[in-house]
């Protein structure tokens, strides 16, 4: 008996310390009133529609969107070739390549981003947003790889093997056999590289300029200044677009088999 | 497996040196600039570091939240995992999928739910005033007790995952076992359940720990300057004081333990796959 309660409870509020917090500020973004409150003092939209309106939301929305898809391609284009060469070829030293692939995922963020600042940046005058581009590829490789990887891994390699001895060249085998083999690899590593870099924010902290700020830091910095709704109601949009990107990936790719 | 050496190379070098040069050579130069002083190598900058009562506080606070963290993280992942192992197989997919829902939302949105709950007006300071267990508002934020907590909620889930999937291969009649030969359930645990899932503890614990230690969010917004942590701190000196010595020797401190804790989780994953 007491066993058959206990699983319940436990669940139940684990479930609301960890899902809680989102309804709340659901419900606190739908509020009528100035301020971040909750319950909401009555219902209305204007916080979400004044997200729409705030200028600078909408200038970083669209940089992290450039760097989520942007960034994520340039890793795949990187990652993709040398997930291939990693997995089917005998590379000399591929321990030391895999760990220098990998390593900007153990490495923390505010310390690439400041490297890139005070190095790049600085002294070669290089432009913030190539800046926030570079980090964010090279964040994003070490998924791209990994995730290419596995699929590769469960490819068995001896039917572009086939492909080659029929006459095929070794490109072609590669684009016409295994590529649509692990296009689900590659979508997932898409998704799992977009969702990263979106809501990066240590490595982009150091790297903002005039006009060019991801949308985590704009919202970082707006609500040191006021404590209206509107990063409650961003907040909400962003997490039903990352809920709805997920629940897509699982429903047509079956996403989790990839992450 | 094919042997040519030069598509080998033609493939993985792209990948290799840019992440060589975007990544590895502008790290190592920062972290070289804290063995620097003009032109010979020293380690005064750790000596000078660690001598300011600032910086000792803001380490010692970082390595004891991640403690806390990870210590709590451990509890509330044995007893959610443990309940989660035994539910039917549909109800256990749904309720490992809600679990890992949050791992997929931005955790600034994440942490800024806590300053609704937590906030002078917020709903915890609305209960306690209501029911009158307090006269005025408490401050939470800005506290220990609010890093805590948001750092709790950005990383259980991990913990809970890796627990469940220890819990999953542990032998299944294991702990019916141990109960028949009357063993009270402290005993289960500690004798049985406990050395079963060691692996899924230090996998999970090493994730959290690290996580805590390197987050910046959550310091920066529910802790602020009051309750610095050591990427708090780092971004406060460089840019309220242009400070790169002291930011190198952060930045090696933080590079150390998560390179650490990496390699304890690859030779746990190594000695597992031997097995």
């Amino acid at each position: 008996m007491r066993n058959k309660l206990y699983a319940p409870i436990i669940l139940l509020l684990v479930l609301a310390f960890l899902i809680g917090p989102f309804i709340i500020i659901i419900a606190a973004s739908l509020s009528a009133g100035e301020t971040l409150s909750f319950p909401p003092q009555g219902l209305s939209l204007r916080w979400v529609i004044k997200v729409f309106e705030v200028e600078s939301f909408r200038a970083s929305f669209g940089i992290s969107m450039f760097l989520a898809i942007g960034g994520t391609l340039a890793a795949l284009i990187l990652g993709i070739p040398a997930s291939y060469a990693l997995s089917r070829y005998k590379v000399p030293g591929a321990e030391t390549i895999r760990t220098i692939v990998s390593s900007p995922i153990i490495v923390p963020g505010i310390i690439v981003g400041l490297a890139l600042l005070r190095y790049f940046v600085v002294p070669f005058n290089f432009g913030i947003l190539l800046a926030l581009f570079l980090a964010h590829t090279a964040l994003i490789l070490p998924y791209a790889v990994r995730v290419v990887s596995a699929s590769l891994n469960n490819l068995r390699s001896d039917i572009e093997e086939a492909a080659v001895l029929l006459g095929c060249s070794r490109t072609g085998a590669f684009f016409r056999v295994v590529m649509p083999n692990i296009r689900g690899g590659i979508l997932a590593a898409f998704i799992l590289g977009f969702v990263t870099s979106f809501n990066q924010v240590p490595v982009s902290l150091f790297l903002s300029g005039p006009g060019v700020r991801t949308l985590p830091i704009d919202m970082l910095s707006y609500m040191e200044i006021t404590y209206d709704p509107s990063v409650a109601a961003l907040s909400a949009l962003l997490a039903f677009m990352s809920l709805g990107i997920v629940f897509l990936a699982e429903r047509f790719l079956g996403f989790s088999r990839y992450v | 497996m094919f042997q040519n050496r030069a598509e080998a190379f033609a493939l993985v070098l792209p990948a290799a040196i840019f992440a060589g040069a975007v990544f590895l050579v502008p790290v190592v130069i920062l972290l070289s600039e804290g063995f620097r002083s003009g032109d010979s190598w020293t380690i005064q900058a750790y000596i000078d570091f660690f001598s300011q009562s600032l910086n000792q506080a803001v380490f010692l606070r970082t390595l004891k939240l991640a403690a806390m963290v990870t210590a709590a993280a451990a509890v509330i992942g044995y007893a959610a995992a443990f309940a989660i192992v035994n539910l039917p197989p549909k109800g256990k997919g749904r309720i490992t999928g809600l679990v890992v829902l949050p791992l997929m939302i931005s955790p600034v949105a994440r942490t800024y739910a806590w300053i609704v709950i937590l906030g002078r007006t917020g709903i915890v300071n609305q209960a306690l005033v209501s029911v009158g267990l307090s006269d005025e508002p408490i401050r939470f934020l800005f506290t220990e007790t609010a890093v805590f907590i948001g750092l709790l909620q950005l990383f259980l889930p991990l913990m809970i995952i890796s627990l469940i999937s220890a819990l999953e291969n542990m032998p299944r009649d294991a702990v019916p076992a141990a109960r028949v030969l009357g063993a009270n359930w402290l005993q289960v645990f500690t004798k049985v359940i406990l050395p079963l899932t060691k692996e899924g503890l230090v996998i999970g614990g090493t994730l959290v720990f690290t996580g805590s230690m390197t987050a910046y969010i959550t310091p920066a917004i529910l802790g602020g300057s009051k309750v610095l942590m050591l990427e708090t701190l780092l971004y406060q000196r460089v840019t309220m004081a242009n400070d790169f010595v002291s930011a190198s020797v952060i930045a090696l401190i933080l590079i150390v333990m998560a390179f650490a804790a990496n390699l304890l989780l690859k030779r746990l994953a190594t000695a597992r796959n031997k097995r």
